[in-house]
């Protein structure tokens, strides 16, 4: 549509709704400026000659009078600002006080701060107690009928800071005595890192002889080589003469043995 | 020009010089009334206004950059102050177009021209009070002297087109008001 027919029609307000928006967009982007819509020149110039009165002179001495007020106040605390810098650049002295000051303060805080006596005391406690429980945990599922129960009991020994002699013992007399091949083995592992006790070590010499399982024989035999334990040797051929020692094992021993000697 | 040296002397100012809002006040302080003026028609408030303008200039100095114009970002300020009167005393104005109509009286037929001329300014007036508050401050500050378009966009943060639309929009609305209100008379 012609802008000129679009005026037109604007002026006998009888345009429609997408007409509306672009009148809009010819006013916005400039096609149509507003002194065309005749219509509103009436207004226009009415409302622009509305006469706006004065402001009186309050307003000017009003202002002038808060001017000055926070001029003044400025003035006064850059004064003490400067005062303060002056004295801090004149006097080494107090930025030293200050330093010290503050180390002292650091040093006091860190003191104040510092983890309490009594506070270590009830963690060590606390710690104990959660051992002393694990400990029980394990004695009481070695005594499971599960087989995994009592793997898991093996393996919570690893989670136990230093085992006591009562876990020892309960572990070798699993060595020795447990129906399961997986839980011996298990527990062979478990031992090892207490082999340097010398009831454990004796226990796992004792235990050679004990076993009929080529796995856990096997696995006896390599730790005595790790272990560098020459007192296994008379054990070892105990195995070795035992008739129902399978080849494997029994090739395996003789070479352990001839490490060992 | 005037504006390069506006945003000079509102640099001294921030870098402490306060004696030259002086000269900052004594350019703007009619164009400021007259912009709260015709958005409240009341001078003692707008005298207040323009004074609250000028002291946040001050305390907020530092934020000038000097980047744009002084007069955007002065009357950035002065919206703010006029929001927050105009929120502050919301719900408290009435419509005053009965009173006005009674402070007409019954003798209509007695008045001269001029005070009929008076009456039509009074009734824009009135008019223009009863628009909202975005039509009314968009038509005062295309009123105010040296203001652009541009300018008034910069202030709204939009296009200097979406102005003229808005300007349009708010004269109709005007006109509309008048009407009304002469039909009433």
């Amino acid at each position: 549509m012609d802008t000129k027919d679009l005026i037109n029609k604007y002026r006998s307000g009888r345009l429609l709704a997408e007409e509306e928006e672009l009148l809009d967009r010819y006013i916005e982007n400039g096609t149509v400026s507003l002194d065309e819509l005749e219509d509103l020149k009436g207004i226009k110039v009415n409302f622009e000659a509305l006469p706006t009165p004065e402001p009186s002179q309050n307003l000017s001495d009003a202002f002038y009078a808060n001017l000055e007020a926070t001029k003044q106040k400025e003035q006064k605390s850059k004064a003490l600002a400067h005062w303060f810098a002056q004295l801090w650049a004149g006097q080494p002295a107090l930025r030293w006080a200050y330093s010290v000051g503050l180390i002292a303060l650091g040093v006091g805080l860190g003191y104040l701060l510092r983890p309490g006596g009594e506070d270590n005391r009830k963690l060590e406690n606390l710690s104990a107690e959660v051992s002393e429980m694990k400990e029980m945990m394990m004695l009481t599922l070695l005594d499971k009928e599960s087989p995994s129960d009592r793997l898991k009991a093996v393996n919570l020994t690893s989670e136990l800071p230093d085992a006591s002699v009562k876990v020892t013992e309960a572990l070798l007399k699993t060595l020795n005595n447990d129906e399961n091949v997986n839980v011996r083995l298990a527990t062979l592992e478990a031992l090892y890192p207490y082999a340097s006790h010398p009831q454990v070590r004796e226990g796992l010499i004792k235990a050679i002889a004990m076993q009929e399982s080529p796995l856990v024989q096997m696995a006896l035999a390599e730790m005595m080589v790790a272990l560098q334990e020459k007192r296994s040797v008379e054990n070892l051929e105990k195995v070795l003469k035992n008739k129902n020692t399978p080849p494997e094992v029994r090739e395996r021993i003789e070479k352990s043995i001839e490490v060992l000697i | 020009m005037d504006s390069i040296s506006d945003n000079a002397l509102m640099l001294k100012v921030r870098d402490g010089d306060l004696d030259k809002l002086g000269l900052l006040f004594e350019r703007y302080k009619k164009i400021l009334f007259g912009f709260f003026y015709n958005m409240s028609h009341d001078a003692g408030l707008s005298e207040d206004l323009v004074q609250n303008v000028f002291m946040r200039i001050l305390k907020y100095r530092a934020g000038f950059k000097g980047d744009g114009e002084f007069k955007v970002w002065m009357f950035h300020i002065a919206r703010n102050v006029g929001h927050d009167h105009y929120r502050k005393t919301k719900g408290k104005e009435t419509d005053e177009i009965d009173n006005w109509k009674d402070k007409l009286g019954d003798d209509n037929m007695n008045r001269e021209v001029e005070i009929e001329k008076g009456e039509d300014l009074d009734l824009l007036r009135l008019a223009l009070k009863r628009l909202d508050e975005e039509k009314r401050e968009i038509l005062t500050l295309s009123k105010l002297e040296g203001m652009k378009y541009k300018n008034i966009g910069d202030i709204l943060n939009c296009s200097e087109g979406a102005v003229k639309v808005k300007v349009f929009r708010a004269l109709q609305a005007l006109k509309q008001e008048y009407m009304y209100l002469q039909a009433r008379v």
